[in-house]
């Protein structure tokens, strides 16, 4: 809660002082924080520990607001674009990701479609937008569901990737941007109660974004009713994931061993 | 002491001019070119020089930017990205240079597969607005040429783009191809610009501008001042003319200026693109 709340103040402010038609690049690396991994501290055999963890909250926010950089623009511009491309979102079932999708969606909110010809990368727009949006749209079921505390690490992990993955179940063919996927799997592990500071902060991320992109090409052909055998795929995915690590653990248990 | 009584006079000094000065409220002095020459002359000389030129005007364009003219209006059409059924006002473009690009872009194939979206908004119609008569009967021979003599959706209008003749929010584009410079009043004419368009319409602005990086500059310096003019007195028979386009493009507010000109007059998103180093810019800003 308080973590989007914070999202959203810094957006607003970011875009009072972002200047007119000032490259935003400027003001994006100025004043923000970056995802960077934090510095190493001790390099540990990667640990992912099976404990409910009970707090998440509190933790910074400006990492948060650095994924939407298009809000930056300038208020009330921003938010018309805004507002179009959600229009837009209800027509790509029919016309595609397209320039007619964003167009009627113009239309829908009242302004002149010429405003589409403004946003920069046009259809690419549309489907940033939707994943941005998605990616809010986590954040704030994250932050706002009790019950994620209550799982192991494992379970939580399924569930939030499930979700997430649930959005975009009906207009399906989705290309993922890495940026956007690399803060998505950041999402996950910050809700999923993840703090740690060590060269594991690498070895998650990857780990998790495989399990994703997997999940998303199985998505792709999975005919099952409500993705049952995906989500299931997923189950089994975020298992085995784990039980390498154990493996790791235990080769490295057992090598320390006969050193004796 | 002595010096607030100094300022005292001064100021009642001040007043004294100020009434008198009402008497030149109307007749201030403009630009045309580098000379300085009353408001109401200057429309007139800016209308000679596009009467005398308007039969070479295509020609003396090619030959002046190499061709290259050709190529910036095709940018300033695909920034502003038309769409079917839109209602376009491009103004200072009697010889429908823009227009005919527009109308092309709206039938190219790529709307065709849409086409039964996109058809329920009504018709396409781009008016082509222009205050000198003589610019807008070659554009509307130029129509003729190209087989677009019967077209519906072009409208000849001639008109002063600092009053123009439409109604508040009917438009969803405005452009201006190398026309702003020649308006006497650059406010007035953005203040009509954002009057007509619809909230989301774009306005984009396609104008010889400043050239900055210095051995570049010396050089477009020495092609305006010495090629241009003797081209012209050769091609066209029209030294005058030519003389006064390279010295209203140096009069010309340069790109931040008017940009944040743009900017006063309410538009958003603001932006430009330098085109050749800034030989010319496309600006362009929203109205929301």
């Amino acid at each position: 809660m308080i973590r989007s709340a914070t999202y959203r103040l810094l957006q607003h402010s970011s875009a009072s002082f972002a200047g007119l038609r000032l490259p935003t690049p400027f003001i994006r690396f100025s004043a923000e924080a970056s995802s960077t991994p934090p510095p190493p501290q001790d390099p540990v055999i990667p640990t992912l520990q099976e404990t409910p963890v009970h707090s998440k909250v509190g933790d910074d926010g400006a990492d948060h607001k650095k994924r939407n950089p298009k809000t930056n623009l300038g208020g009330g511009y921003a938010e018309e674009q805004a507002r179009v491309l959600r229009a837009a979102l209800s027509h790509v079932p029919k016309l595609g990701w397209s320039e007619s999708a964003m167009i009627s969606g113009a239309r829908d909110v009242g302004v002149s479609p010429s405003i589409v010809g403004s946003f920069p990368r046009r259809e690419a727009a549309l489907v940033e937008f939707f994943m941005d949006d998605c990616l809010q749209r986590l954040t704030d079921r994250i932050d706002s569901g009790e019950e994620l505390n209550s799982l192991i690490l494992s379970d939580r992990l399924t569930k939030l990737i499930r979700t997430r993955l649930e959005m975009q179940a009906r207009p399906m063919n989705l290309p993922t941007s890495l940026k956007q996927r690399a803060f998505l799997v950041d999402e996950v592990w910050h809700a999923a109660g993840d703090q740690g500071s060590d060269v594991d902060w690498y070895v998650k991320r990857t780990v998790l974004g495989g399990i994703y992109s997997t999940c998303e090409v199985y998505m792709i052909t999975d005919r099952s009713s409500d993705f049952c055998d995906s989500w299931n795929f997923l189950e089994h995915r975020v298992r085995d994931a784990f039980d390498l690590k154990k493996t790791l653990q235990e080769n490295f248990f057992v090598a320390a061993r006969e050193d004796l | 002491m002595a010096m607030r009584r100094s300022v005292a006079t001064l100021i009642r000094n001040f007043r004294n001019v100020v009434p008198r000065s009402d008497l030149f409220l109307h007749s201030h002095a403009t630009s045309f070119g580098f000379k300085e020459v009353r408001e109401e002359e200057k429309s007139k000389l800016v209308g000679n020089v596009f009467s005398s030129v308007a039969s070479s005007y295509d020609i003396m364009n090619d030959l002046m930017s190499g061709g290259l003219h050709r190529l910036w209006k095709h940018r300033l059409v695909s920034k502003l990205h038309p769409f079917p059924g839109m209602k376009h006002l491009d103004v200072a473009g009697g010889t429908g240079d823009v227009a005919f690009r527009i109308l092309e872009s709206i039938k190219s194939v790529r709307y065709r597969d849409v086409q039964g979206v996109l058809d329920g908004f009504g018709e396409t119609q781009i008016y082509v607005c222009d205050i000198n008569p003589n610019m807008l009967s070659v554009g509307k021979n130029r129509a003729i040429e190209k087989g677009l003599g019967d077209e519906q959706s072009l409208v000849w209008i001639e008109g002063d783009a600092e009053a123009l003749s439409f109604n508040d929010l009917s438009m969803d584009g405005y452009t201006i191809a190398f026309g702003i410079r020649n308006v006497t009043h650059m406010e007035k004419a953005l203040a009509e610009a954002y009057r007509v368009l619809k909230r989301g319409g774009r306005f984009l602005c396609l104008e010889l501008s400043h050239v900055e990086a210095p051995l570049f500059k010396q050089i477009y310096d020495y092609y305006s001042f010495a090629v241009i003019p003797a081209m012209g007195e050769l091609v066209a028979g029209d030294r005058e003319s030519y003389q006064y386009l390279v010295e209203s493009i140096r009069r010309f507010p340069n790109q931040e200026t008017f940009a944040q000109m743009m900017a006063d007059t309410g538009f958003e998103k603001v932006e430009y693109e330098n085109l050749v180093g800034g030989v010319v810019a496309i600006h362009s800003g929203v109205k929301l």
